[in-house]
């Protein structure tokens, strides 16, 4: 599989520059990403839920990811640099995949389904490439952990941006931001 | 397990998980370990709800939507062709238990170390046995599953020994 976003991380965003509409066939391989920077952590007591604040850098697009509260730990203690006394799951994750020396190249937020979101995590390991299925929040949590950029398929950026939550969310004043944001 | 004399300390125990407690109003769950060679013992694991969950979707081979923690884990496994042997609960200290997660690959052998409650949610998934060391069962604390079902059956539902076992 053709995974050329990896080859070059610079890009921040990516774009059909041919005059040629994409073919379906290609349309698995040509997607466009999007870089993005975990801005901070929410709560939302509406649903009693936390959401990952996912950013662009031009601070254009944002992407909220609604994610439990074990799983908002896990990205909190990697956002406030917490070292737990024991590996968490996602350090024992990382641990994992450093025994043999596995590295996150990338993680990517790939597809919004009913209210769900999706990811792919890229590993390399042994001068080959390996995509491995994740929800975004263990995505997330490995990336930070691992250094690792965090993209999103623009579809899934659009696909949000259609919703009305995202109104409610540039309603939000920066106060209602946890600590977390920066 | 294997052909090298191991001090006695050393031996290793299997276990299964034999069930998961809730217990009511806390975040906390408990993993019952049960010996597998027939003799009577369980051994009580307490954890938290999230932890507590993700062993129970494993212990019901529960198929979720989307890939947890630990699927995940086990998907990187199955990618880099990593063997997952074995799980020992290797040390206790200060009423916490400390497991070790033992992987190979191409017969290179590698421990990894885990809270207890990683090392069982994967290798109810890989799977792969479970272990606990006799110096871990020899030191454990005294009070047992038992002693604390009984006091669970009472009216006085206190939460002293949550993180006690």
């Amino acid at each position: 599989m053709l995974n050329w976003h990896v080859l070059d991380q610079s890009a921040k965003r990516v774009t059909n520059t041919s005059s040629e509409p994409f073919r379906e066939e290609l349309r698995d391989q040509f997607v466009m990403i999007t870089q993005m920077h975990v801005k901070g952590l929410m709560f939302d007591p509406y649903n009693n839920a936390y959401i990952v604040v996912l950013r662009d850098e031009e601070h254009s697009d944002m992407l909220p990811i609604w994610v439990g509260k074990s799983e908002a730990g896990a990205i909190s203690m990697s956002l406030e640099n917490v070292t737990p006394p024991r590996p968490m799951t996602h350090d024992f994750m990382k641990s994992f995949l450093d025994a043999y020396n596995a590295k996150v190249i990338s993680v990517v937020i790939t597809d919004l389904s009913e209210h769900t979101y999706f990811a792919k995590i890229h590993l390399m390991y042994e001068d080959s490439e390996y995509t491995v299925d994740a929800r975004p929040s263990d995505a997330i949590a490995l990336a930070l952990r691992s250094n690792a950029p965090v993209f999103a398929n623009n579809s899934v950026i659009t696909k949000q941006s259609s919703e009305e939550l995202e109104q409610w969310l540039e309603n939000l004043k920066p106060e209602d931001f946890g600590k977390l944001d920066s | 397990m294997s052909a090298i004399e191991l001090p006695k300390e050393q031996h290793l125990i299997e276990y299964r998980v034999d069930r998961i407690l809730e217990e009511a109003n806390t975040d906390t769950r408990i993993v019952v370990l049960a010996r597998l060679d027939g003799v009577l013992d369980t051994f009580p694991i307490w954890v938290g709800a999230a932890e507590g969950n993700a062993i129970k979707l494993a212990l019901d081979t529960m198929i979720t939507p989307r890939p947890m923690s630990h699927d995940l884990v086990k998907s990187f496994a199955e990618h880099l062709n990593i063997t997952i042997q074995r799980v020992v609960i290797a040390d206790v200290k200060s009423s916490t238990y400390y497991a070790i997660v033992h992987v190979a690959n191409k017969g290179v052998e590698r421990t990894i170390d885990a809270r207890p409650s990683d090392a069982i949610s994967l290798a109810l998934r890989a799977p792969c046995p479970i272990y606990i060391t006799q110096d871990v069962l020899n030191r454990r604390s005294t009070t047992n599953l038992d002693a604390w079902l009984s006091k669970l059956e009472s009216k006085d539902i206190g939460t002293p020994e949550v993180h006690e076992t």
